[in-house]
Parts: structure tokens; sequence; C-alpha cells
């Protein structure tokens, strides 16, 4: 945060140390955004051991976050809850899509536990539902991040995999609900395969789309009208009970619902399946293109803890992952959410209601539960990489008082230079936003910026936050 | 505190820099959306450079990507075909003359009653379709068929090419003026069709692009990031330097009071709004060369709804958008050429969620400039259960072959050696 960076509370990164340092390219990667207070306990708890303490997320006290989100009443309901407290007549699902939508980014800004935040987003686009959809999956989305996404994040993968087959969310989402025999819907079968397990080029065809479906025939939800209204339902009367064959394995008839989890049991343990997941887990926490190495290591642990998410990852972050992909001259591009959520961290601004954020995060094209298609938002340079007007701009708006309910504190912006040589505001700045890691040319913008302004007040200091925020250095993982 | 760096990091840094330059073919291929996968990578470098504002004016071309897979048996409906009634008991539009039927284009095609309004430009002659039409990739998977059919691969499908070939078009001819903006994307992300293409942005409202901040120290900060951009790698360089370069030709066009010709009026949609900026920024002369829009959401697994559900208030959606555009430009067909498709087509039989499931062969939609519409083009291969590819409608008429009409005929000036990497085209006679 800035006023914490200055004085004796700011940790002391020299730059060379900044430039390959562990500590600092982890607190980057595994938070949503550096804070030098972060930045301070992971170097005094050393790599391994905030790391290790980031995976045991149960065990860190969240309690402040908690007393946020306590607000928001839809959070812990079941649909027919919602239904019944939020109803549709008078626009309720909208009101449960804005408080989840509101949860996760404070959620995002506030909470300890900030490597489970970015886990929750890696699987939320993994298992993306399309939350703003209808009035239906703005109440089961809510459902699905609390029970499928938070709930397994960093638990086995065929739970996850599971618990989303069965979710009301994603069975409405991709029409599994009414897939019936002698016809069936083979919309989520395909992307269970394509997006949720084997890669499109993982070793399927298109028999085995039909073959999974007719598996999967009569996994539905509960009708509204019960208590568990919009839960998993296994309804035998319109399952295909006779025989398939699926990835070459013969499924034989009479299995009822069990059909549906060989078929879960099939995919969850394909080492393609372990493949796809180390890799797009090393793209979004390492690097665009991660060292083949790095992958493999990553999905044999995979494979030999029988898919523990929390070990998978445990992996992925480590020094050697680090070294292999060599992260430290790695340039990902931050997608906007991680960026503008980013900026609100860095700068210790302060969040009394997420709406504001929320729209600037439409604005950029990343306003979580919003991606329709069930592939999930792109993590990739060349999706983002052109739309960078928004980047600025929220930068600008967020500096200015421009986002409402979102306030970076005057004393902080009055005291960023306090007893700070002149030529030295950029280098200032960059250790509070970054913990010293911007590139030396981008420093020497950002002061030369500062030397050309008659007097460097609090307005001076907004728009030189600003301009750090909108350089290529404070764009990367 | 140590404040000062050795000049050591200071190389070490510059170094970083130039080596991530040099990455960025590489890495773009792979990192584009995340979805190509290969080691050994042809480098898609821009073929010819030229000088700005070294060509002539060109019609611009208005691409609108229909993602999810339109369901072209219900859009242009083959009313002829008996095939569609036993495959479809429940879903297929109806005769003409029947209750909610189709209405008529040429005697076995007509158009779905929603999309009645598409009639005012084919009955002008100025729409054409072109059925079973598609990509001769085999996939069903939406992901891999937008892939190859935006970087017009689809022989290849494991092609790690990773410009667009709208990108390989306007790499391959000189700028039609001396605008700074060759493409937009009426978006939020680029679409992989405009990928690596010079002079291209995606912007999802033209009417709201300005750089925000004080006033007072905005030329210094534009001037530093500017500078900095200039330094960084691909594509965020050029991206900087082409919004910079594009703030103050958009800000000059009055979209908010713009005020469409001919009484013509847009829906009060996303694509209503897409298909007016696209109208105004045409009229507005700044040499725009391609305007592109994704236009989501046609993934109809479940209750699609043809006459009165979500297909029919979609495809209501597109047909008064481009009536309204149609209108607006009347008189002005020479200034564009617009063309509608999805990446594939919807299976022919109907599921049991009266639904369709991804499909192959579909529709495709070109109007504008030199287009020879009022007409159904290409082969009709028949619903006969043995005429079908898999279950779908055959593709008997390439989308590149399309394309390649539109660019040469349509549009001019353009090496399609260089868009359609290795195809030989057929001439079709839809643009001529």
């Amino acid at each position: 945060m800035l006023q914490q960076s200055v004085g004796a509370t700011a940790p002391k990164v020299d730059r060379p140390a900044a430039l390959r340092d562990p500590i600092l390219a982890l607190v980057h990667r595994a938070t949503f955004g550096y804070t030098t207070e972060e930045h301070a306990r992971a170097r005094s708890m050393g790599f391994e051991g905030w790391r290790d303490e980031q995976l045991a997320p149960d065990a860190i006290n969240d309690s402040a976050l908690d007393a946020e989100l306590a607000s928001f009443g839809s959070l812990p309901l079941t649909f027919a809850q919602m239904l019944s407290a939020y109803p549709p007549s008078s626009n309720g699902d909208a009101v449960v899509a804005t408080e989840l939508r509101s949860a996760r980014i404070l959620r995002a800004v506030l909470s300890r536990r900030q490597l489970f935040e970015r886990v929750v987003e890696f699987w939320t686009d993994h298992f993306n539902i399309d939350g703003i959809g209808s009035a239906q999956l703005r109440y089961l989305k809510s459902v699905d991040d609390r029970e499928v996404i938070r709930t397994h994040a960093l638990g086995r993968f065929r739970d996850l995999l599971g618990a989303s087959a069965k979710s009301g969310a994603m069975l409405v989402y991709l029409d599994n609900a009414s897939n019936v025999a002698g016809a069936p819907n083979e919309n989520y079968a395909r992307e269970l395969m394509e997006l949720h397990t084997l890669g499109s080029d993982g070793g399927y065809s298109e028999t085995d789309v039909v073959e999974v479906a007719r598996c999967l025939t009569g996994w539905t939800i509960r009708a509204v009208g019960s208590g568990a209204a919009g839960t998993f339902r296994f309804d035998a009367n319109t399952h295909d009970d006779l025989s398939k064959i699926v990835l070459g394995v013969p499924i034989p008839p009479g299995g009822g619902q069990q059909d549906g989890e060989t078929v879960l049991d099939l995919l969850a343990s394909h080492p393609n399946t372990a493949a796809r997941i180390a890799r797009k887990m090393c793209v979004f926490f390492l690097d665009y293109e991660p060292a083949q190495t790095t992958v493999d290591r990553v999905a044999a642990r995979f494979l030999e803890t029988d898919g523990d998410l929390r070990e998978t990852l445990r992996e992925v972050l480590s020094r050697a992952s680090f070294e292999e992909i060599d992260v430290w001259s790695a340039k990902k591009l931050r997608r906007p959410m991680h960026m503008a959520l980013g900026a609100v961290r860095s700068t210790g601004a302060s969040v009394a209601a997420a709406v504001g954020l929320a729209g600037e995060l439409q604005l950029m094209g990343h306003a979580p539960f919003t991606w329709a298609a069930p592939n999930g938002f792109p993590d990739a340079l060349g999706a983002w990489g052109t739309n960078l007007l928004p980047r600025w701009s929220f930068a600008s708006r967020l500096t200015a008082g421009g986002v409402p309910g979102a306030l970076l504190p005057l004393s902080s912006l009055s005291q960023l230079f306090a007893g700070v040589p002149a030529n030295r505001r950029a280098a200032q700045l960059d250790r509070a936003l970054t913990g010293g890691r911007m590139a030396p040319a981008d420093v020497t913008e950002l002061q030369a910026f500062l030397d050309a302004q008659p007097t460097v007040d609090v307005n001076v200091a907004r728009e030189a936050v600003a301009l750090a925020l909108s350089l290529p250095s404070t764009q990367w993982l | 505190m140590a404040l000062s760096r050795p000049l050591e990091n200071d190389m070490s840094h510059e170094k970083r820099e130039a080596h991530a330059c040099a990455e960025y073919w590489k890495l773009s291929r792979r990192g584009f959306l995340g979805a190509a996968s290969g080691a050994a990578a042809t480098i898609a470098l821009p073929r010819v450079a030229f000088a700005r504002g070294g060509g002539t004016p060109r019609p611009t071309l208005v691409g609108i990507f229909l993602r999810g897979a339109i369901d072209g048996l219900s859009t242009v409906v083959p009313y002829g075909d008996a095939g569609l009634y036993t495959a479809r008991p429940n879903l297929a539009v109806g005769a003409p003359g029947t209750t909610d039927g189709a209405v008529d284009l040429d005697g076995y095609f007509g158009l779905n009653p929603n999309a009645a309004a598409l009639l005012t430009p084919f009955q002008a002659n100025r729409l054409a379709f072109v059925h079973a039409c598609g990509s001769p990739d085999p996939t069903r998977s939406h992901f891999d068929a937008m892939r190859t059919m935006e970087t017009g691969t689809p022989d290849n499908p494991t092609s790690t090419e990773a410009a667009g070939w709208l990108a390989r078009h306007l790499q391959s001819v000189s700028p039609s003026g001396t605008g700074p903006l060759r493409a937009i994307a009426q978006n939020d992300l680029m679409p992989r069709v405009l990928a690596l293409a010079p002079n291209s942005l995606p912007i999802l409202d033209p009417g709201n692009f300005a750089l925000a901040g004080a006033p007072a120290t905005e030329a210094s900060r534009r001037a530093a990031i500017s500078d900095a951009y200039a330094r960084t790698i691909e594509p965020l360089r050029s991206a900087a330097s082409n919004t910079l370069d594009s703030i103050s030709t958009l800000e000059a066009i009055d979209f908010a009071g713009y005020v469409p010709a001919n009484g013509a009026v847009y829906p009060a949609s996303p694509f209503g709004a897409v298909m007016r900026n696209t109208a105004a920024l045409i009229k507005a002369g700044i040499d725009l060369e391609v305007a592109h829009y994704d236009y989501g959401g046609w993934d109809h697994h479940n209750d699609q709804g043809p006459l009165t559900g979500t297909l029919a208030g979609m495809l209501g959606d597109l047909a008064a958008g481009l009536e309204a555009f149609y209108l607006d430009m009347q008189g002005m067909e020479d200034r564009y050429v617009l063309y509608a498709k999805s990446e594939f087509g919807r299976r022919v039989a109907e599921n049991g969620s009266a639904g369709t499931d991804h499909g192959s062969g579909g529709i495709m939609m070109v109007m504008g400039n030199r287009v020879q519409g009022g007409q159904v083009h290409g082969v009709w291969p028949t619903l006969d259960p043995s005429q079908l590819d898999n279950g779908d409608v055959r593709v008997e008429t390439d989308y590149r072959d399309v394309v390649a009409e539109i660019l040469t005929a349509g549009i001019g000036g353009t090496d399609l050696g260089n868009v359609f990497l290795g195809h030989g085209t057929t001439p079709l006679g839809v643009v001529v």
C-alpha cells in the first residue's frame, strides 16, 4: 500500500535482488495484486512457508472479509431459498447476481486467502458458466460458486468434476438437464471432454461424444417447488440403459447413474486430462509457454496424487518451476480483472462498495461470471493485448476518485513522496506498487513526468500513480 | 535503501525487452486464445510492407461472426426438401402459406418469418444467401472450428498459423488511405480473424474513446505512455500507438448525434448499435477497411424456438439490424461489402431437448457492392439421409471461395495467395 511503503515498514528490496527474487515473483503470481504488506509477510515466512500457508486457506483467519460479506444475504442460500427471499418477480435474480459479483470483487481485494482466490478464478474459467444468461442461471451460478468451485478448488479433481457434473447451473447451462434417452443432447458431453478434461486433441471421437451423452441421459435437476429445487437428480425413466462404449471401454447395460460416474472416473484419471490441466495451470500462474519439463512434472504430480489439486498447485508454484520457466523474464499479461483489482490492492484504495469496480470491469470486458461461451475468459496475449485504453482510463479514474465506492486515501497520496528526494520519486512509486520490479525505462518515464511538473502536490501524485499503473511494467503478471 | 542502480542491471532489463520482442511471433502463436499447439511454427510476418496512404479507397468489409453456429435450416428454410420435415418433426419452419410458414424466396427456400426484414435487401438484389456453405474442417468443436476458419487453415487443423485471414488480407494490400485505423472490432477482444492485423483495434464503443485523467497533464502522460509502449512487446506496442493515434479521429465523429439516412431505424440492441456505428464510421470517410463484430449466442441445443423462442428473437434482431444498415447505406452500396457466417451449421435431426447439436454445412449472408443478390447460391445436397455428412448438411461451398470473391470482386486489390495459403479458389458468382 502506498502509505505503508513510506518509511521503516517498506521492505528493503534492492534492484538486483528484485530481478530474480522468487518471493517477489511468487507474491505477484499468487495474489490478486502486490502489496508491500503481503510482500513483507512472505519475506519473513520464506518462499515455501508463505506458499504453504496460502495452500491451506482454511487455517487462515478471514473474519474481516467475512464481516464485509455478511451483508450479501443471498450468498449462503440454496436455489429454493433464493427463489423465496429474492423472487424473480421483484428482480431478485439481478440482486443475487450483483451480490455474487460484488462478493467476488471484495474477496479478490480483501481476502487474506489470496492464492485461494486466484485458484477460484482459474476453476471458474475452466468450468465456466454464463452467470447472467438467464434468471435461473443467476441464481444457480451463486450456488455453483459456493458448492462446486469454492468447495473443491484445492480438493481432488474427480470431486470437482463430479460436483460440476451435478451442479444445477452446469446442468442447465450446458443442457444436460434435458438430455434424454433416444435423442440425446450432446452439449455437455462434448464440452466435458473438450473443455473440462481431455481437450479437443485428447483422443476422443464424435462417436464418443454421442456415447458419453447417452451415459449421462437422465442426469437432471429437481424442479421448482421443493426445498431441493435445482439440485441434482438421476431420472432412471429418461436414462438410456443399453450398453455403450466410451474411449474403447465397454459400459454394460443396466448401469443407471453409474454409467455417468464411470465416464467421470475415466476422464478424471486420463493422462491427457492431467497433461492438459497441468499446462493450463502453468500458463495461468507462470507464463504463456511454460517449459515442457515443468508441465510434465506438474502432470506427473497430478497423476501420482490421484488429482490432488493442492499438491498439483504446490508443484506449479515451486522454485524449480520458476527457474525452468525463468518467470523473471516472462511477459505474461495480467487480465483486466487482475490488473484493476491489483491496482486497488497495491494503492491501498479502500472499497466501500464493489459496484463501481464491477462497472469498470465491465468496461474492460472482464466482469466476473459474464463470459457466455463454455471455454471461459481467454488467458492469452493476443486476446487481451490490444485493448489498452480501458486499462489506462481505469487507472486515471481510480486515482482521481472517479470509481464509485473505491477511494484512494488522501493521506497516503500526500505522504507518498514525503522525505523522498525529488529524483527518487519514481523509484519510490515503483517500490510501493510492484516491489521494485518495473523496467528501468518505465521508471525513467515516470521520473521525467514528475520532473516536468511545476510542483508535486496531491493531484500530481494522483496522476503519477495513474501513469505508473498505465505503463507496460504494471501490466505483467 | 539501495536506490541507485548499477548500469549492468539496466542492460539486463534492455536485453529482457529485446528478447521478448523477438519472442513475440512465437509467443503469439501459442498465446492467442491459448488453443494452438505444436512446436514447429512457420513465422507469419507481414508479407508485404506498404507506405501509409499509398493505396486507393476501397469499400469497407463488414464482417459479422455469428458465434455458436446459427441454424441455417431454420433461417433460410429448404421447405421444398421433404427431408426437413422428417428430421425435424417439432422444429421445422413450415412451407409458405402454412401457419407461421416461411416467406418464400425462390420456390424452394424461404425465410424464417422472424427474419422477414431481410426481404428488403434481398428483393432489391443486394443480399445473397449461400447455403450448404462452411468449412472443410470436419471438427464439431466450436473453438477448433473457429480457430481454423479464422486463421484460414481448415485443410490443416494442426497448423500453428497465428494470423487471421483478414489480417493477412490487410497485410497484403496497401492502406486504403491515410487514416490511423484500418480495422476495428466492436468488441472487448480482438477476434482471431484479425490477429496480427496492422493498424487494428478492438473498440467496444467507438463513440466513447478518450484518454481519461486531468487535461493539464494529458500531453505529458500521453508522451510517457507512447514512449514506454514503444519499447515493449507486440501486440501491446502497436496497440498503444494505434490507440493514441485513433483517439482524435474517432472523437471527431458524432456517434451520439448520428442520424441514419432514408428513415432507417436500427434496433435498440447491441447489434443495432454496432451496425449504426458501422454506418457512421463508413460515412465519416476515415479510410476504415474492416469493421468486424462478434455476435455470440447462436448455440441453441435446447428450446431453440425458431418461431417464438430464443432463435426467433435473435433472428429478428439480426434481420432488423441488417435491414436498417442496408437502408441507411442505400445508394452507397459501393462503399461496403458485408458478410455474416458461423463456424459451422447445426445437425439436421433435432435432439430430445427441442434443440439441435453441432453440425456442418450452414448459411452465409453477403450484402453490398457487386453482390449478386436476390438468390440462394450454392449446390443443395438435399437432406436425404444418404446425402448427409454423418447426420449433417454436407459442405458444398467452401467459405473461403465466398470470401475470395468478396475480397477480389467486392473489395479489390488483395493477394489471395497470402489470404488463404495454398487454397485454389472455385468461382461461384456470388460477388462478381
